[in-house]
């Protein structure tokens, strides 16, 4: 009888998932091409916004949510990738492809982030400073700062890819063909598996890993600082950047799972992307949903209990103001549903509830950033901004979205989506190496009279 | 006869795996026999029944407990006696939550607690066939005999499978 | 990292139980010297209940002062125990077997201690039993749900409890190895104590379960302990520097980088007294270095929030308080001290991989934490209240008295006794994780290389 031999097994692994960039089957065809129109006319949405002027800052509300939304889901997946590679988690490895590719989205993000930079008033209005984390500093700082760190995260996310990927490229161009041979000769630069090679690859995807972290916590500090928090008077929070960073994190992972179970799904990742990879996220997820709970109500149990004036603009305004509804759905859909579901241990073993789960998180995190940068954008004036907090008679109506907020929002969500499968051609949804050292270093073997999981920890 | 138990002291997981099975051959049901270890093995190594539990009731029902408790105390003590403070309301529910949940939390810690031991049949001070080397990395095969030619079974199973010792009780 | 150390459980049972089995020379000269200023510490808080209050250097405005920045201190100590324990424990982190019940107990005796202090900060503690305990029919008074100085004792008392029952659950197997080697009044108390665990697949089964289920369910209670701690400053609009969002996570993760310094300090301390060389190895301190360069990041983060925008809003009151923190004399020395000591010095040894493994660095590095951790919580709340009413008649700076001090070094002396104590009657080290990780770990041959093994069973 001829057992498998480890060989055997790496190049099956390495022919069946190479095969899978050069097969779209046939609802992926359809989805792209659907996919393509709604990105033309997002582009042509975002043409008119911008043809419209800068000047009314109401208008770009959903545009700056939509933004938000972009930047910390698609923002904060790779660190599904990132954190637990770091932490030497074996569970993480038939992933961290699918996480790290949505830093391809990192180029829509930085572009379709320069007309809202264009928008942002300076820091000087009126000939007065207003308040911002920048003091003292010159007119257009946040705007500068801003641009050149969410082009450095993108930069940085595409290096991490690209130097995770490296073993891939070099495993297309021993075994593609076309433009993938060429390209994979091209990209992966001599690769060959030497000691040495290996050894700055993994060192060089730890301190790009790191580097992305902190540059993702500072993109999140300023976005959610200057493009939401100090355009509204007497609105000083401290923790909401952490705050912004954490449901970014909530987003990332809930964006992995969908996206893991549509690997699975369209994709044929049923072998490679299995259960354990579903019940270690999900417990992530789980603590990501609790800790909503607990960045809001450390906030709010401060503003409530201090009752001065801006304090309490800041409850009126955000929480129980025009756009209670809109918060009453974050609520549910960020915290108390997930919570509830995700809570129970069959719930986080099945795939097709956390992938619901995850559809619910999603909208309650848009649902959340339309609160926040919606009434930010439409709450600031050249003169009511230097006020010590917001008078009443100035809070916002609620602004449902315009045709072109929804067309804009539609359209940059698509061409994410589009650049994302794109990017499937060329990268396999999951790693070919990663798969080769799971092979290398997991195996089920026997102990005594059960069977358990060795995983070899080199490291 | 009276109940009686027998012990087998082994070196080995494998020997210790080989004299349960040997039980079984003769004929003892998994309910009589058991292993004790010193250290927890994965479950099933020693071709054991592995054993159900309903440990996860006991937060969820402590959980239930303490939250209905705290509400009552927060809530009746409140409305009995009003005392306005910072002209928040008597009834803020901001401020109850907290109480609220570290009374969940610890209703259902004790629980869970007692359900460990409860779940683990303890206490049990009378522990029956037992050698104190069990904790020093011997394994050892329990049987529960009703007659004697039970016993003289289990002893033969145990000697057959290279038992250091055998104890009754 | 992960370097496995072949033992058997009588050699484990020995060189672990050395200690309870027999009294060190080294013992009974400690206990003497630390038993010394245990008795002297509580006849000066007795003399202090005596005389009054007024022995203390706390007056207007400065009414809390040492007694509640220590209390903050012990509290903050107390989430080692948790980090280590029940996070490193989900996470099935294998380095984590030697320091749990270190870091438990700690966390208990440390909220024992910390629980003293609001106590006799009272003056008269005896008439708290109607302020906290809902008793009826005093005055018609009822405790005020409302107020965080009611939910810290509930909050508190909640995570002693669960604390306490952690530790006892998990240190049944190891009474039973104790019965098994005792006789006389030991063997009755341990008998006792075991409840008649035998090591039955049920009872070990239980164990495991237990152990994950009570770090999930205690989690959520570390979290919000320190969080409602942190609740009885930020929400007095009325004190600078208080009334701040990020108090809540603040505090937590300035919690954790000091209680887990603490378990490092404890760590090489039962290194040397006990010569566990085999079970507190180089590669342990070297793993919580990391994690503590992770989180000490994390914490400079938050202290740099929370300046920030402390002095955002451009409020004179904020303004002048931070000004008197960072460049007033002695606050400015005290400032400079509490950032080199919690994080520079520190953190710029831990960056070097031959730092982390050495154990002398190590250990002074540690204290050095918690030296700047103390100071932080000095920091936050003396200055505030010495500028709390611009106007007032009496604005003295706030100089603890010698009583203040003494009391201070009594709780060290306090800890470091029960911790002993402890000691000498049940093992610091759990035998049956130990005991554990020789069954669950192994080594395979991958080519000519020895690589560790875990064995892992299915969820």
């Amino acid at each position: 009888m001829v057992t498998e031999t480890n060989n055997t097994k790496y190049s099956k692994s390495t022919r069946e998932l190479i095969t899978t960039t050069t097969i779209a089957p046939k609802k992926v065809t359809l989805i792209v091409m659907i996919l393509s129109v709604l990105s033309i006319l997002g582009i042509i949405g975002i043409v008119l916004k911008i043809l419209n002027g800068f000047e009314d800052k109401s208008a770009w509300g959903y545009y700056a949510a939509t933004i938000s939304f972009l930047l910390t889901t698609a923002g904060a997946a790779p660190m599904v990738a990132i954190a637990p590679t770091i932490a030497k988690a074996d569970w993480v490895r038939p992933i961290t492809r699918i996480a790290s590719l949505f830093s391809v989205v990192g180029i829509v993000t930085a572009i379709a982030s320069i007309p809202l930079i264009f928008a942002l008033p300076p820091l000087i209005v009126d000939e007065t400073r207003r308040r911002s984390i920048w003091f003292e500093a010159t007119n257009y700082s946040p705007h500068v700062w801003f641009a050149l760190s969410i082009f450095g995260l993108t930069l940085c996310g595409l290096g991490l890819l690209y130097s995770s990927s490296i073993p891939d490229l070099a495993a297309m161009r021993d075994h593609g063909t076309g433009w993938r041979k060429r390209l994979g000769k091209s990209l992966s630069r001599g690769f060959i598996g030497t000691d040495r090679q290996w050894k700055s690859l993994k060192m060089r995807i730890g301190m790009m890993g790191t580097f992305y972290f902190l540059l993702l916590m500072f993109v999140n500090f300023l976005f959610s600082v200057d493009f939401a928090l100090s355009l509204v008077a007497g609105w000083k929070d401290a923790i909401f950047p952490m705050y912004h960073a954490m449901t970014s994190l909530q987003s990332g992972i809930a964006i992995c799972i969908l996206t893991m179970f549509f690997a699975r799904k369209y994709w044929g990742m049923e072998n490679y992307i299995k259960i354990p990879q579903f019940w270690a996220l999900s417990k992530l997820q789980l603590a990501t949903t609790v800790l909503w709970f607990y960045f809001f109500y450390s906030a709010f149990i401060v503003f409530w209990y201090g009752r001065s004036a801006s304090d309490q603009m800041v409850i009126n305004l955000l929480i129980i103001g025009p756009y209670l509804p809109v918060f009453l759905g974050a609520f549910f859909l960020e915290f108390f549903v997930p919570w509830w579901i995700l809570v129970w241990n069959p719930v986080r073993k099945s795939i097709p509830a956390l992938a619901i789960v995850a559809c619910l998180v999603l909208i309650g995190v848009l649902l959340d950033r339309i609160r926040i940068f919606v009434i930010s954008w439409s709450t600031y004036s050249n003169e009511v901004i230097h006020k010590k907090f917001v008078p009443e008679e100035n809070f916002p109506q609620f602004m449902a979205p315009s045709v072109a907020d929804i067309i804009v929002f539609i359209g940059l969500v698509s061409l994410s989506a589009l650049i994302f499968i794109l990017s499937t051609r060329i990268l396999p949804l999951v790693s070919v190496w990663e798969t080769h050292q799971s092979l290398l270093l997991t195996k089920v073997v026997k102990y005594v009279r059960t069977h358990v999981t060795a995983i070899g920890k080199p490291d | 006869m009276s109940k009686k138990s027998i012990l087998g002291l082994f070196d080995t997981p494998d020997q210790g795996a080989d004299a349960l099975d040997g039980l079984h051959n003769a004929g003892f049901e998994s309910h009589e026999c058991d292993v004790l270890t010193g250290t927890p093995y994965p479950e099933g190594t020693f071709g054991e029944h592995v054993p159900q539990h309903r440990l996860f009731r006991f937060p969820l029902f402590g959980a239930i407990v303490g939250l209905t408790l705290s509400i009552f105390l927060t809530t009746a003590t409140q409305i009995a006696y009003p005392l306005v403070t910072g002209g928040k309301p008597i009834l803020s529910i901001f401020a109850m939550l907290i109480i609220m949940y570290e009374m969940t939390m610890l209703s259902a810690v004790v629980t869970t607690v007692v359900g460990i031991i409860f779940e683990s049949r303890l206490p049990k001070f009378n522990i029956g066939a037992y050698d104190t080397r069990i904790t020093e990395g011997l394994i050892g095969v329990v049987v529960n005999c009703k007659e004697e030619e039970d016993l003289s079974k289990a002893k033969k199973v145990f000697s057959d499978c290279g038992a250091l010792e055998t104890k009754e009780a | 990292m992960q370097q496995r150390r072949k033992l058997d459980q009588k050699q484990i049972n020995q060189e672990l139980l050395s200690g309870n089995l027999k009294t060190p020379k080294w013992y009974i000269p400690t206990m003497i010297f630390l038993g010394f200023f245990v008795v002297t510490g509580f006849a000066t808080i007795l003399y202090m209940f005596n005389t009054g209050l007024g022995v203390t250097g706390l007056g207007r405005p400065v009414y809390w002062g040492l007694f509640i920045t220590t209390f903050v201190f012990w509290v903050g100590i107390s989430h080692a125990g948790i980090m280590i324990s029940a996070i490193l424990r989900l996470t099935q982190a294998e380095w984590r077997r030697p320091v749990t019940r270190a870091a438990e107990l700690l966390t208990v005796f440390s909220l024992l201690t910390a629980l003293f202090f609001p106590l006799m900060h009272a003056g008269r503690p005896w008439r708290i039993a109607y302020w906290l305990l809902p008793y009826d029919f005093s005055r018609g008074i009822w405790p005020n749900i409302r107020s965080p100085l009611f939910w810290d004792p509930i909050a508190i008392g909640t995570y002693l409890t669960g604390s306490t029952l952690f530790l006892y659950v998990a240190l049944i197997p190891d009474l039973a190895v104790l019965r098994d080697r005792t006789t006389g009044w030991q063997k009755v108390m341990y008998t006792v104590l075991a409840l008649g665990w035998r090591g039955n697949p049920r009872q070990w089964l239980l164990q495991t379960v237990a152990g994950i289920l009570l770090s999930a369910l205690m989690l959520p209670i570390f979290v919000s302990v320190h969080s409602i701690v942190s609740w009885d400053f930020a929400i007095t609009p009325s004190v600078e520097g208080w009334h701040s969002t990020i108090f809540a996570p603040y505090f937590v993760i300035g919690a954790v980088h000091s209680g887990v310094s603490a378990v490092v300090t404890m760590m090489a301390l039962m290194r040397w007294l006990w010569k566990w060389n085999n079970h507190i190895r180089p590669e342990h301190f070297d793993a919580l270095a990391r994690l503590l360069i992770v989180v000490a990041t994390a914490w400079l983060g938050c202290t740099f929030l929370e300046l920030i925008f402390s002095v955002y809003g451009r409020e004179a009151p904020e303004i002048a308080l931070r000004e008197m923190q960072i460049f007033t004399w002695p606050w400015n020395l005290l400032f400079i001290i509490f950032l080199f000591t919690g994080y520079i010095i520190p953190v710029g040894f831990w960056i070097f991989k031959k730092a982390r493994n050495n154990i002398v660095i190590m250990f002074w590095t540690s204290i050095l934490v918690n030296v700047g951790m103390w100071l932080e919580r000095f920091l936050i709340v003396v200055p505030g209240l010495a500028r709390k009413q611009p106007f007032t008649f009496t604005w003295e700076a706030y100089t603890p008295s010698l009583v203040e001090w003494y009391i201070m070094i009594w709780s060290f002396a306090w800890v470091s006794f029960l911790m002993l104590l402890f000691a000498r009657f049940f093992p610091l080290i759990p035998l049956f994780e130990t005991k554990e990780s020789q069954v669950f770990t192994s080594e395979t041959k991958i080519g000519r290389a020895t690589v560790p093994v875990i064995y892992r069973e299915d969820d």
